[in-house]
């Protein structure tokens, strides 16, 4: 790699995280205008006087392959004296004021979340649902034989004897981080404490007198989101939910790409493993003290995620899962003690992971399942989870058929001309016109819809780019209006009635916003590559369906599940006429937002789903998809709008006739002169 | 449009292009029916094939490249193509016809990605190349044991994972250390894949799709046997 400090050198490589903003910036220029440019809005109240100290942000030291850079401290300008009176103060370290210093080398800086004028969106809140409580840790109130010069057994062996007098509780252990506390509870409590049990069989805590509170962490490891739900463990309750970027974004945009780095980096799986327990622990350190209560009281722990995260979580290298077979480490539930992996609970806590069903479905396949219940069913349902893996599940009482299909990131925003991720700015919701065929969108982050042709739109109005569920419901806006056919090529035609249907090349992009509508300035457009990638994605997942469809023997499925954050913006509408997902009563297609991380929550208030998850695992039938002779097959059928075989009665009424231009190819010479003569 | 064609009015220049008109279309009955036809009118299996079939694909591919053609298309054509190829193919090997060249191609150990690799096999058969599909999860090995057997012109390695494309670069090595690499032309290509990857690895180009990669495949082998382009 060439010396990125070369005193030759105009300008640099500067890089954001977690927004993945990349771009040149010149020598000396300021940080703070830095980000700006490359479309990062940093906090400022003082408008770059270094006063308000709001722009705070850290420098990732290291070299990147990925973004191809090498990052220091010392490629920013040295500490001013405000910053340095004011980092000591507050006893800071590692962070800068982006306004006061000046880029001289190639940099990623990371973006802590309070410093972000527009913070992400993570739209993920648990959801109400019944369940029954039955946690792994429980509480117990016992009073203790007192000891005398007669009873020379231990404070332990007398608390276990009455554990099993009054609980009818045998056999029991106790952590070794909980016995230091033991004589003096005991003490303190008058030989009345409260144990904190786990699974009946160890203690955990021992507690002075009657004490209440015992709290338990739920978490859904997602590539991009890690969500953690904090529970009271005799309620059920809720008590905070709390979101934050996996970490190991920076390190890698897609599952694969972290694999890589693992492989390829000596200290990258500890980096990776070491970020999201970091992560973990402030997640459990915000929601513990949103909730009032102390993470000492937090007892137990369950994680999901899917099996390169759940590998990693564990520190173990995921390098088997980079390529076939795709061997796992361990695919069985555990049960660890929280505190092996570095989680500042309770010293004592223990943490459970769920199950994998294979290679590519994970412990967050299984919770998705245990919330959605597909083996429970009397009709067939469908549950799709989309991600740059979607994983796939079909089911019913008798049978469960699990799969992953590679869609690739398209419906993440990535290969698309525009794309970006689903932040502040990004258009998300596209309707045109059928008659004038020009565009409304709606843009993340403002609420109102924006007319074709607007000016002078608020700065939150104006687009960035173009999420993954703003370009479905481009795309499928673009065949419900007839500007692309159903095989997905723009008609060039229609640009002599639309201006908005530019020609580009042999074929044609449509322009969805003007320059002045954008907040880059430049216009925001669909291109037939757009569309290209998101048939392909589209397709691999339709295929996917369809072969586990196949192998349960059903022609149509009752009711679509839409899991994932991700799933929670799509139009179910628009899903089905794109042929993202196969032809149902409309209302029965629904979004369930982050299941994976209600199945989490399911299985840290109830031990007998922990069982249930173990016997789903080894019961559910996985299908590897690109090993089954039809995939290819059922690909290149599934590329079409909607599908080019299968019927879609539920869309009988909106989809297009298939327009004489698609039966007319562009070239047939001979036929046409031949029919003419 | 009219199926109802009487090939036999068509002058041999109209069958020729009906060919590639058919072709396009993905019409396999009919692009036999005039292969069969132009035979007995005398034209040699060689012409019907470069003048009819190959200039046929080579109007998809540049359809393809340009995103009027998407992959359902194009495998319909292809598919026509090789209707046509059965007839030809022994007639060839009778004559002797010259080779355009021969490709092995793969997707390299740990990756089951089929599809893309196919579409770059089919395209390559449809440019009049005789392609070696040894599948997906495929090992140095098995590449050197089909080299050995098959002697192409070409190697052709896929892989669409970040992980399994640094196995491409070990295939290379082993084409090195058996000392045949400079004998084979070597085209690398996937989604996660670049041209500065191909380079690293020391590969002789990186192809971005399969009508790219059939334009590579013909100026490198031009290239090699020291023809002009």
């Amino acid at each position: 790699m060439p010396d990125s400090t070369g005193d030759s050198k105009t300008a640099f490589q500067v890089a954001l995280t977690p927004s993945g903003r990349q771009g040149q910036v010149p020598r000396g220029a300021n940080l703070l205008n830095a980000a700006r440019q490359l479309g990062v809005e940093l906090e400022s109240i003082c408008g770059g006087r270094q006063t308000c100290f709001k722009c705070q942000v850290a420098v990732e030291e290291g070299r990147f392959p990925k973004l191809g850079l090498t990052s220091r401290a010392d490629h920013l300008t040295p500490l001013t004296p405000q910053e340095e009176t004011y980092f000591a103060e507050h006893n800071i370290t590692g962070r800068r004021l982006a306004c006061a210093c000046q880029v001289q080398g190639d940099l990623l800086i990371a973006v802590p979340e309070e410093s972000q004028a527009r913070k992400q969106i993570i739209a993920k809140a648990a959801t109400e649902r019944a369940i029954q409580v039955d946690p792994a840790v429980r509480q117990v109130y016992v009073e203790v034989r007192q000891p005398s010069l007669e009873e020379v057994r231990g404070d332990w062996e007398r608390l276990a004897e009455a554990l099993g007098e009054q609980w009818d509780l045998h056999d029991l252990s106790i952590d070794g981080r909980a016995l230091p506390a033991l004589q003096s509870a005991l003490r303190q409590g008058g030989f009345a404490v409260t144990v904190s049990l786990w699974q009946d069989r160890e203690v955990l805590r021992v507690q002075p007198g009657y004490a209440e509170g015992v709290y338990g962490l739920a978490v859904d490891i997602g590539s991009t989101t890690v969500v953690a739900h904090l529970c009271d463990l005799r309620t059920g309750e809720v008590l905070a939910t709390q979101a934050a970027m996996n970490p190991q974004v920076r390190y890698g945009e897609d599952l694969m790409s972290r694999v890589s780095y693992a492989m390829s980096e000596p200290q990258g799986l500890a980096r990776l493993h070491r970020a999201v327990i970091l992560t973990l622990n402030e997640l459990a350190e915000k929601a513990a003290a949103s909730a009032g209560v102390s993470t000492e009281d937090v007892l137990d722990a369950v994680v999901v995620g899917n099996t390169v995260m759940h590998h990693i979580f564990l520190g173990i290298n995921p390098v088997e899962l980079g390529g076939a077979p795709f061997a796992l480490a361990v695919d069985s539930p555990l049960d660890l003690r929280a505190r092996d992996l570095g989680l500042s609970f309770n010293p004592a806590a223990r943490l459970h992971l769920l199950p994998i069903i294979a290679g590519h479905v994970g412990a967050d396949n299984v919770a998705v399942q245990l919330a959605e219940e597909p083996y429970a069913q009397d009709e067939t349902m469908l549950i799709v989870d989309v991600g740059t893996n979607a994983e796939i599940v079909l089911g019913d009482r008798e049978r469960v058929l699990v799969a992953s299909s590679p869609t690739g990131p398209a419906f993440e925003g990535a290969q698309i001309s525009h794309g970006q991720r689903a932040a502040p700015g990004a258009v998300e919701r596209v309707r045109i016109d059928p008659q004038t065929l020009e565009p409304f969108i709606k843009v993340i982050g403002y609420p109102d819809w924006i007319a074709p042709g607007s000016v002078d739109l608020p700065e939150p109005a104006k687009a960035t780019g173009i999420c993954g569920s703003g370009i479905i419901e481009a795309v499928a806006e673009l065949y419900l209006a007839g500007l692309i056919n159903a095989d997905g090529r723009f008609e060039r035609s229609a640009a002599e009635v639309s201006p908005r249907l530019l020609l580009s090349g042999r074929t044609a992009e449509y322009l969805l916003a003007d320059a002045d509508q954008t907040a880059t300035g430049s216009p925001i457009v669909i291109t037939q590559n757009d569309v290209r990638a998101i048939q392909l994605a589209k397709a691999a997942l339709y295929a996917g369906i369809k072969l586990l469809m196949a192998a349960r023997g059903v022609e149509r499925v009752d009711r679509v599940v839409l899991a994932g954050a991700f799933g929670s913006f799509i139009s179910p509408y628009h899903a089905m006429v794109l042929g993202l997902i196969p032809d149902c009563e409309l209302e029965h297609v629904y979004a369930v937002g982050n299941a994976a991380g209600d199945g989490a929550r399911i299985a840290l208030l109830n031990r007998r789903q922990r069982e249930k998850a173990s016997w789903l695992a080894r019961w559910a039938e996985h299908v590897q998809m690109p090993l089954e002779a039809s995939f290819q097959e059922e690909f290149v059928a599934a590329l079409a709008l909607p599908h080019a075989r299968d019927p879609f009665p539920h869309l009988a009424d909106s989809l297009p006739e298939a327009s004489e231009e698609r039966k007319a190819r562009p070239r047939h010479r001979i036929r046409e002169k031949y029919n003419k003569a | 449009m009219s199926d109802e064609i009487d090939i036999t009015q068509l002058s041999t220049q109209e069958l020729l292009e009906l060919i590639q008109d058919d072709l396009y279309d993905g019409l396999a009955e009919q692009v036999t029916a005039s292969v069969r036809e132009l035979l007995k009118r005398g034209l040699t299996p060689y012409d019907v094939l470069t003048k009819g079939l190959v200039a046929g694909m080579e109007i998809v591919g540049v359809d393809f490249r340009d995103g009027i053609l998407f992959v359902p298309e194009v495998l319909m054509a292809a598919k026509a193509m090789k209707a046509g190829m059965v007839i030809l193919r022994p007639l060839l090997a009778e004559t002797g016809a010259p080779q355009i060249g021969t490709m092995v191609i793969g997707t390299v150990k740990g990756d089951i990605h089929d599809i893309g690799k196919n579409l770059v096999a089919m395209m390559m058969e449809g440019a009049g190349f005789n392609v070696f599909n040894l599948g997906i999860n495929v090992d140095a090995d098995t590449f050197m044991n089909a080299i050995r057997e098959h002697k192409p012109d070409i190697l052709g390695m896929s892989a669409l994972l970040t992980t399994t494309m640094p196995y491409m670069g070990v295939v290379i090595e082993t084409l090195r250390e058996q000392g045949i690499r400079n004998q084979i032309i070597v085209l690398v290509g996937g989604a996660p894949l670049n041209d500065a990857f191909a380079e690293e690895i020391g590969a002789d180009s990186y192809c971005r799709d399969a009508a790219i990669a059939v334009e590579t495949a013909k100026k490198l082998i031009a290239i090699k046997r020291g023809e002009k382009v």
